[in-house]
């Protein structure tokens, strides 16, 4: 049996794992599914960060049509990932810090740390400098859904908060917070950067 | 570590940006919502339409066009809200600017402070002074030297003249050896003059 790599419709790399048709069962030894579930996280973040994708949903197994479901189904060998093995996929990464639930007390949906707090925290503090937004006030709305696309397009706001906690504790950074909601002012920093 | 870096406190103007910020978000966000009415909308008259139900088509975009003139509305409002906020932002950087301009000045008048008129007025008629001063006592100096000791000077300086001229004779003693052959005579050649030795006649009448 040759395996072999295959490029999806959005220009993605699938590893020639993925035309393996035990990887998208869960293995009953536990050994070998540790492997096969190491492989599944890298699979899942590389693939949400060529897509930029936030989170991940169990019920993504579940449907189809959805941002997923060039990995998380391969019909050529006609297999996809079952609703289950998604869920223990998904706890092995919040376990890895990887992803968080979101919202917290469940665990159906993730949000994806394709780039870790402190990554998005650089990117942020880039962006509003490139763009000559320091030590003006802006809300999360201005980052998320800013005129211009930028790479923290869409971030969802539990990972914004985590970056701008990370500068703010850097002092490149300020939460401001009213009745109405939370604004954010970045400084240059102290030039240690 | 643990050193807190100094960030700037949050004023009242501060908050009060942050809110129109959150005020024109919310704005945004509403036409957001509007503008996906709007194509439901339209997908709904064209639905009822391809069903044959004329009416509830023309419900429907009249439901439209209520919402279109929402949009046009909440444009107007969100222009003037921007509007405020960068006359706001722009406001804050002249302040700045003002600050700054006056920092400014405020170092430029210290400067001034010690460096007013009449003390330059006196420094330079000190300095005045003592340039007269100098030139007098240099004046005073030359005058002791030409008195007395200026026959002295040239005195030694005529005895070191002598020396060296004393000198110089005592090391030229050779003298040319006396010719062997009869003396031929050549061609008149023209006599040497004083002029070679240096010696220009000046103004001659």
């Amino acid at each position: 049996m040759t395996l072999s790599t295959q490029t999806t419709p959005s220009g993605f790399l699938l590893p020639s794992i993925h035309s393996a048709p035990p990887f998208f069962t869960e293995q009953p030894n536990p050994t070998t599914q540790a492997i096969a579930t190491d492989h599944w996280i890298r699979l899942i973040l590389t693939y949400a960060r060529h897509r930029k994708l936030f989170s991940l949903k169990v019920e993504d197994a579940e449907t189809s049509g959805n941002d997923w479901d060039e990995i998380l189904k391969n019909e050529r060998i006609n297999r996809k990932m079952l609703p289950s093995h998604l869920s223990n996929i998904l706890n092995a990464m919040v376990k890895k810090n990887v992803a968080v639930y979101e919202p917290p007390k469940q665990t159906h949906s993730v949000v994806l740390y394709w780039r870790t707090p402190e990554e998005w925290a650089e990117a942020l503090h880039e962006w509003a400098s490139s763009t000559g937004q320091l030590n003006t006030i802006m809300t999360y709305y201005d980052i998320t859904d800013p005129p211009i696309n930028s790479e923290l397009t869409n971030i969802p706001i539990l990972l914004l908060k985590k970056a701008i906690a990370v500068l703010t504790r850097l002092g490149k950074a300020q939460v401001i917070g009213i009745a109405e909601g939370e604004g954010v002012r970045f400084f240059a920093g102290l030039g240690n950067k | 570590m643990g050193t807190k870096p100094s960030v700037p406190k949050i004023t009242a103007q501060d908050r009060a940006i942050l809110d129109l910020k959150l005020q024109r978000d919310k704005l945004k966000q509403y036409q957001k919502k509007i503008q996906i009415i709007l194509d439901r909308e339209h997908a709904i008259a064209r639905e009822h339409m391809a069903a044959g139900q004329k009416d509830r088509a023309v419900i429907a975009l009249r439901r439209r066009k209520y919402q279109q003139s929402m949009l046009v509305k909440t444009d107007t409002q969100l222009e003037n809200l921007e509007q405020l906020v960068s006359t706001i932002e722009f406001s804050l950087v002249e302040v700045s600017v003002f600050h700054g301009l006056k920092q400014g000045n405020e170092v430029l008048k210290q400067i001034h402070k010690e460096m007013n008129p009449e003390t330059v007025e006196k420094l330079l008629e000190e300095t005045q002074e003592a340039r007269e001063y100098q030139t007098e006592i240099s004046a005073m100096l030359a005058n002791t030297l030409t008195t007395d000791e200026e026959e002295a000077v040239q005195e030694e300086l005529e005895q070191i003249q002598a020396e060296v001229i004393q000198e110089e004779k005592g090391q030229e003693v050779q003298l040319p050896s006396v010719p062997t052959v009869q003396p031929v005579i050549s061609e008149r050649e023209p006599e040497v003059t004083e002029s070679n030795h240096g010696k220009v006649p000046v103004l001659v009448e």
